[in-house]
């Protein structure tokens, strides 16, 4: 017997290896749940940035906010309680887009990035063989879209949804440092929003050019046109949505879209046929104490910005509608599992009004979740607690794709093989003045576990706030009024033990 | 000093100097009051280095905006009787462009203070059947003897002419001042876009 390894055998062997590499790979998809339906269809995801679910008519608000969506989404799985990963722009889109958490994706701060194992870790890498397109009218939602360009079919830019400004020498000339150059142009010209700007003749010479070019549409948009707020980014959402109604149709298929709309965020620049719809109906939404990080807000000056921003909603609302009629005409609906939601919300309240704030209450961390199955023709209320870092998992699950195994998330109900776990933990971090490269020293923290939500705030030094905690039943008590952490210390101190144990975890590497 | 002078040029190189310098003026001071204003807003919104940055791009812009305010004035030397002296046509123009501006100044103000014009006299002017009309005339009066009074004091009085050129020397010293800090900002805005 020939015990010696042979060229023929080395041959034999070496057609092996290809099999052999491929390994690993079979065995993942072997192991991983397998998808219930759906495979090779659509994903799109629609963004509608600072969409609070807590003024949506369909989560229990009193004004209806948003009759359009009321009625598409006798068709849609409802999230009642579903978070945003962060409380702005930033750490909100990155947990979105990534499926992992702000510590872990590290985009605390404005305008920041994520930590570089996510650049090609993230929604567009996960949908590797669709045809992928992104567009956001968020300049910091775009800072991190073109972060992922490299995992994308297409990235429309940012401005070319912009009405044609009067200076677009501002984009050209500081297209690097975009932020900046917007905020220093728009405090030199725009002096409508506050009525003073840096500069004193061509302020007034820009407003007089604006005033005439917009003179149709200044009458249609009596707050002001649609903009980020920045001078020269006027923009309507109707162009948006014909623009994305007209384009997803004539894309390879199947695609992932990614298209993160500005509104609701401010300014709350409503068309006119919206304007006064809410102003005399007699809410009055409860007058709550005024938090530690209270702006001095009175109650009356949030009352009216909580209008405007109401009366944005039904614009939203209106051109979400707009857009499912676009998808359904072109019968994308029967082929594309839709995904409507946001990156934050904001709130009104407190003596606080937005959602640049470091107070997590629900109205800032609580947001839409709405997934329009395809060929779907009920609805269904899920009442479970979900994340955003929950959506990227999901959605490759339901389109067959392999679930990274570095996302955060869980499969959503009801589309995953087991029933939610009841004990499930969900984390909300916001710490926008941490840089991502060291530990959190700085931050609000969050964690909702059964029905209670313990906010952890630590490292204010300006405000003198070493440590807060506060602790809410937010099954009882929705508003959080009641801070239970003084008369429920032994839930207080078992929330307060996981979550400090999480941050040690998250801290470690970053530690010198 | 004579108003007249024969075969005076137009303009020599120190006195267009001495206008720059007095458009520069206003327009940097005025940005240098509100950027740092925003000092706060900006870190809070970002950080200390990104509110630099904004002042540094408000900086850039106000020399622009310098440059176009001083052509026009230039321009409108032109219409300037060619007999003038030409540091009497300096001395009128720099005058002009600092009124000018002192009244944009407080125009901006009314909003920066939130001051907003007595009731009494915003009831009477909404009673008059061209209240837009009433409100130019009201202007008007009021911009109208804050230019042609120290015009003609410049012309008139030698008094004043010397006064006022004595003030624009030392004014162009700080105004060179603010120069410095155009190109500081120059500098960072560079270093931001490379």
């Amino acid at each position: 017997m020939k015990n010696k390894f042979n060229r023929r055998d080395f041959i034999k062997l070496a057609g092996l290896m290809p099999f052999s590499m491929m390994a690993p790979r079979l065995e993942k998809v072997i192991g991983s749940p397998q998808p219930l339906s759906g495979q090779n269809k659509n994903v799109l995801v629609i963004v509608f940035d600072a969409f609070s679910a807590y003024h949506v008519s369909m989560y229990g608000y009193q004004r209806e906010t948003t009759p359009n969506l009321a009625k598409l989404a006798e068709r849609a799985v409802i999230y009642h309680n579903h978070y945003a990963g962060g409380n702005f722009t930033t750490p909100g889109t990155a947990s979105l887009l990534t499926g992992t958490l702000p510590w872990s994706h590290r985009a605390f701060e404005a305008k920041a990035t994520v930590a570089p194992q996510y650049v090609t870790r993230n929604f567009f890498s996960a949908f590797e063989d669709y045809y992928r397109i992104a567009y956001t009218h968020n300049g910091w939602a775009n800072i991190l879209l073109e972060q992922f360009h490299a995992q994308m079919s297409e990235l429309v830019p940012w401005e070319s949804l912009f009405l044609r400004p009067y200076f677009g020498f501002v984009l050209d000339m500081f297209g690097k440092d975009i932020d900046n150059a917007m905020v220093a142009w728009t405090r030199n010209v725009d002096i409508k929003q506050y009525g003073y700007s840096y500069s004193l003749f061509l302020s007034q010479f820009y407003e007089v050019l604006k005033e005439q070019r917009y003179a149709t549409l200044n009458k249609e948009f009596p707050r002001g046109i649609p903009s980020t707020g920045f001078a020269d980014n006027d923009f309507l959402l109707e162009n948006a949505t014909d623009w994305v109604g007209k384009k997803l149709p004539n894309i390879p298929q199947p695609f992932l879209g990614y298209f993160h709309f500005l509104p609701p965020h401010g300014p709350y620049n409503t068309p006119l046929e919206f304007i006064g719809r809410f102003g005399h109906d007699g809410y009055k939404p409860i007058n709550k104490p005024v938090d530690v990080f209270s702006e001095n807000r009175s109650y009356a000056d949030l009352l009216e910005r909580r209008i405007e921003y109401d009366e944005y909603l039904l614009y939203v609302d209106r051109e979400f509608g707009r857009l499912f009629n676009y998808l359904e005409t072109a019968g994308l609906m029967e082929n594309t599992w839709l995904v409507l939601t946001s990156d934050h919300g904001e709130m009104f309240e407190r003596g606080i009004s937005g959602h640049s704030t470091n107070a997590l209450y629900q109205p800032v961390i609580r947001i839409p979740l709405l997934i329009f199955e395809p060929g779907r023709k009920t609805s269904m209320d899920i009442y479970t607690r979900t994340s955003a870092v929950d959506v990227l998992p999901t959605l490759a699950h339901l389109t067959g794709h392999q679930i990274p195994d570095w996302t955060e998330g869980v499969l959503l109900p009801p589309y995953a093989p087991t029933s939610p776990d009841p004990n499930r933990s969900i984390y909300v971090v916001e710490a926008n003045r941490n840089d991502g490269s060291i530990p959190l020293t700085r931050a609000s923290t969050v964690i909702v576990r059964g029905g209670y939500k313990l906010l952890y705030y630590f490292g204010y030094k300006e405000r003198e706030i070493d440590e807060l905690i506060r602790l809410f039943n937010i099954e009882t008590d929705p508003e959080e009024l009641i801070d239970l952490y003084a008369s429920q210390k032994d839930i207080a101190d078992e929330l307060l033990k996981e979550l400090k144990s999480k941050l040690d975890e998250v801290n470690r590497p970053y530690l010198k | 000093m004579t108003l007249v002078k024969p075969n005076s040029p137009l303009y020599t190189k120190q006195g267009l100097w001495s206008l720059f310098l007095m458009c520069v003026l206003p327009l940097h001071f005025w940005t240098l009051i509100l950027a740092f204003r925003d000092l706060s807003w900006l870190i809070d919104r970002s950080n200390l280095w990104d509110a630099i940055t904004v002042a540094s791009y408000g900086m850039v812009f106000a020399f622009v905006e310098s440059m176009l305010i001083f052509l026009i004035a230039i321009l409108l030397g032109f219409l300037v009787p060619k007999y003038w002296d030409y540091q009497h046509r300096t001395a009128l123009l720099s005058i002009l462009v600092i009124i000018t501006a002192l009244w944009a100044m407080v125009d901006q103000l009314f909003a920066l203070l939130n001051v907003s014009l007595p009731g009494g006299l915003l009831y009477f002017i909404a009673q008059q059947g061209h209240p837009l009309r009433v409100l130019y005339i009201i202007a008007l009066l009021l911009v109208a003897p804050t230019v042609l009074i120290p015009t003609c004091l410049i012309l008139k009085s030698d008094k004043v002419f010397k006064m006022v050129r004595g003030l624009i020397g030392r004014f162009t010293l700080l105004a060179a001042f603010y120069l410095l800090f155009d190109v500081i900002g120059l500098i960072i805005v560079v270093i931001r876009n490379v």
